[in-house]
């Protein structure tokens, strides 16, 4: 080959080189920051007076007379809305009585007057004329009753039916009105706690969506009409320019530190409050599995490397070992489940303890490789002074082999460990639960817990209202990231400080 | 190392004790709202008692009974002859407690002009007969038809309220959980797909079925024809006065009727 083919083909390959590094560079700034920028958003964010009334009621958090103070000048800034509200209901209520008391007299008097007409009908002489008068006046009262009842379902349409509507984006926006029943769900006691969710509702109260499906190619059209014009003329027409600019004094956002989204438990379906049960849960998963596998991977690489004998069962071991290591995870949580909860149940449900035990056959063949590799990588000659000074065999591996190693193998460790916590699959069958308490230390023998993966993956397909809380979808995201990285960071900084260590 | 030998055997034991304190609940994704609404009403009663909801098909609920790990199988379809077999072979006796009705909308795009199906045309939609849109008076556009997957008692009930049991069509799209069925056809302008009455919002569209709409009232009074009750079973009935029967039986107050209500499904008492 000429020089400068070498030449080229030297610059194409460090090129090619440059720019895969480059593409892995950019995939994780891509994916990387969005789940930055939006996971932080469920730590700061501008908070309303919602999510202050939060902290203090379900969190006993916040300070309560400045709490008091800043609610009652809520509350005046509301009190309109809610006067308005009130009354129209009670001209709504008016014109409904009013029109049920004139059914009501008419129907009175037409019965009087088919008593009147049945006895007319049995004296004698009869008089027809009076009877046929009669009959004449029960047909205008039939005609006017027809009236009065297409007046009532026309009050429902354009009243009652639009004004619940307008209640209930009212309720989501400022929570439930005062002096109304405490609702059963948690969820609906409040009102909106973000300033960001708080204008989507205010734009929701604001105008009303329909479709409009006249365009020719048959495809509806999302229109957007005032709310205002179904309340024309009414008392409620102010409300809704009096809410669009006084919002900021009925919400009073204010940017929110909130830290303890990771330390809170979770509140109403995961509306309100933190993730703590689904972090902890993770927690436990991941030193859990650990547990099991760490003595279980070392063990066995040492006995492959240090006593086994090579020989056709090692490397039929070996190659199980490595086919393992490729099996997908879902394989390993359905073997969880059979093994593990059906056959020899560990626990009654699924468990902390089967997730673990799950999770650690999952990460046991890259503890066992990379543990394999790290003692192999010992110099010969560590082991050959240590037998030249007598010691044996175990004491070599104890005292020489594995600290030396122990560099490599806790590389291994911490791999398998942001594994671990990341894993989805070998969960959801054996520990994970959408909603749960925070286990104690011992619980974890017998109750599965919420975790972060799987409370994701459950958030985004599964949960009813999952486009309200967004936010803690991707906080979620973003605990779990920072979780792996922090617990990587831990173990590099470990090595560093034991390979400086070794090294004299 | 005996010290810890010795925390872990009272940490076991512990744990053995504070056994009954769990509920745990696995099964249908429709019934799961409920169940979590319940969970929480039940927990801030109850603090010591710890009750778990999974979600993960009403098949799912049907096996934990079975093998006894879970305490409340949720399922939006009755226990089947097979599962019911099985149990009673291993002795376990499950009961159903039906807690609430549930409607099942067939759900569209808003943008989507068509309002009304009959239940002959979804089938014949999902038989894959009828493939595009402007065979039903909508626009001219190819059905991405979407399912539930096999394992659901959402689909169970489609397959036999709607589909008589004849299979669906090959092209048809199975998802996992009703919230994923919103999600799809929400973002798919041509899809149509079926969840439970407590799943739709406004961004998706219910359709009327046989001109009848989906709602509380319709749902009760039989009129709108695809329509089902939802359970929870337990293995036998609970003992009186534990945390499990006080839990079971949230649905029949007033409580639990308003929170079923507010899920939007429809509750089976009238306070």
């Amino acid at each position: 080959m000429r020089l400068e083919t070498r030449k080229l083909l030297d610059k194409a390959f460090s090129g090619f080189g440059l720019i895969a590094i480059v593409i892995m560079a950019l995939a994780l700034v891509f994916i990387l920051a969005p789940i930055v920028s939006r996971g932080s958003k469920a730590f700061v964010f501008k908070g309303t007076i919602e999510h202050r009334r939060v902290m203090l009621e379900l969190f006993d958090r916040g300070n309560v007379d400045k709490f008091h103070k800043e609610r009652d000048e809520v509350g005046k800034a509301r009190e309109p809305i809610y006067a308005m509200m009130a009354e129209f209901e009670a001209k709504t209520l008016e014109l409904e009585t009013s029109i049920e008391t004139t059914l009501d007299e008419i129907k009175n008097e037409d019965r009087n007057l088919r008593k009147e007409v049945s006895r007319l009908k049995k004296v004698t002489p009869r008089d027809d004329v009076l009877i046929a008068e009669l009959e004449a006046r029960r047909e205008q009262f039939k005609t006017r009753e027809a009236e009065l009842k297409a007046q009532r379902s026309e009050l429902d349409d354009t009243r009652s039916a639009p004004y619940e509507e307008l209640k209930d984006t009212v309720e989501e926006l400022f929570g439930p009105i005062p002096g109304d029943k405490t609702p059963v769900l948690v969820r609906q006691r409040y009102g909106q706690t973000r300033w960001d969710r708080s204008l989507i509702k205010l734009h929701e109260l604001l105008y009303t969506e329909e479709w409009d499906y006249s365009s020719p190619d048959g495809i509806g059209v999302k229109v957007e009409t005032p709310r205002s014009e179904l309340f024309a003329g009414t008392c409620l027409e102010p409300l809704f320019s009096y809410t669009e600019e006084n919002i900021p004094q009925m919400m009073r956002p204010r940017t929110t530190f909130y830290w303890q989204f990771i330390t809170d438990v979770s509140k109403g379906d995961n509306f309100f409050g933190g993730i703590w049960p689904a972090v902890l849960g993770t927690i436990y998963l991941t030193l859990g599995s650990m547990i099991f596998a760490i003595p279980m991977g070392v063990i066995a690489a040492i006995y492959l490397c240090e006593y086994a004998k090579e020989g056709r069962v090692i490397s039929f071991l070996r190659v199980c070992i490595s086919t393992l290591a490729g099996v997908p995870s879902i394989v390993f949580g359905l073997f969880g489940l059979a093994f593990f909860l059906n056959t020899i149940h560990v626990s009654s449900s699924k468990s902390v303890l089967a997730g673990s035990l799950t999770l650690s056959l999952l990460i046991l063949p890259t503890i066992i490789r990379s543990a394999e590799e790290a003692i192999l990588a010992v110099p010969r000659s560590y082991k050959e002074a240590a037998f030249g000074l007598g010691a044996g065999r175990w004491r070599t591996v104890l005292t020489v082999i594995l600290p030396a190693a122990l560099p490599g193998i806790l590389t291994g460790v911490v791999i398998s460990m942001g594994r671990a916590a990341g894993e989805t699959a070998p969960i959801i069958f054996t520990a994970a639960v959408s909603v749960g308490l925070p286990l104690k230390i011992w619980e974890t023998m017998t109750e599965p817990t919420p975790a972060l993966p799987w409370n994701i993956y459950n958030l985004c397909t599964e949960h009813e209202a999952v486009d309200e809380i967004r936010h803690v979808q991707y906080g979620m995201v973003l605990t779990l990231v920072a979780i792996v990285l922090i617990l990587n960071l831990f173990a590099i900084f470990m090595r560093a400080r034991i390979s400086k260590k070794l090294r004299g | 190392m005996k010290k810890v030998i010795a925390i872990a055997v009272v940490a076991a034991s512990v744990g053995v004790a504070s056994a009954q304190d769990k509920i745990v609940i696995d099964g249908s994704t429709t019934v799961g709202p409920i169940a979590k609404a319940f969970a929480e009403y039940f927990m801030a009663a109850h603090s010591e008692v710890n009750v778990t909801v999974s979600e993960s098909g009403s098949g799912n609920g049907a096996k934990g009974l079975l093998n006894g790990t879970c305490d409340v199988g949720d399922m939006s379809r009755p226990m089947k002859d097979g599962e019911f077999k099985a149990c009673a072979e291993k002795g376990i006796q499950p009961v159903a407690h039906v807690v609430a009705l549930d409607g099942l909308p067939i759900l569209v795009h808003p943008s989507n002009p068509v309002k009304d199906l009959t239940v002959e045309q979804v089938r014949k939609i999902y038989l894959g007969e009828i493939t595009n849109w402007k065979e039903v008076g909508g626009p001219d556009m190819a059905i991405v038809s979407i399912s539930r997957d096999t394992n659901s008692g959402t689909y169970e009930t489609f397959e036999g309220m709607v589909m008589n049991k004849q299979k669906i069509h090959e092209g048809c799209e199975y998802v996992g959980s009703n919230g994923a069925v919103r999600q799809r056809v929400q973002s798919t302008p041509a899809a149509i797909g079926y969840a439970g009455l407590g799943f739709v919002d406004k961004t998706v569209k219910a359709l009327k079925v046989n001109g009848v709409f989906p709602s509380a009232e319709t749902v009760q009074s039989g009129e709108y024809p695809i329509a089902r009750p939802l359970f929870m079973y337990t293995n036998g009935y609970p003992k009186l006065g534990t945390p499990l029967y006080q839990f079971i039986t949230i649905y029949l107050s007033e409580d639990g009727q308003e929170m079923v209500e507010e899920k939007g499904f429809i509750p089976v008492t009238a306070y």
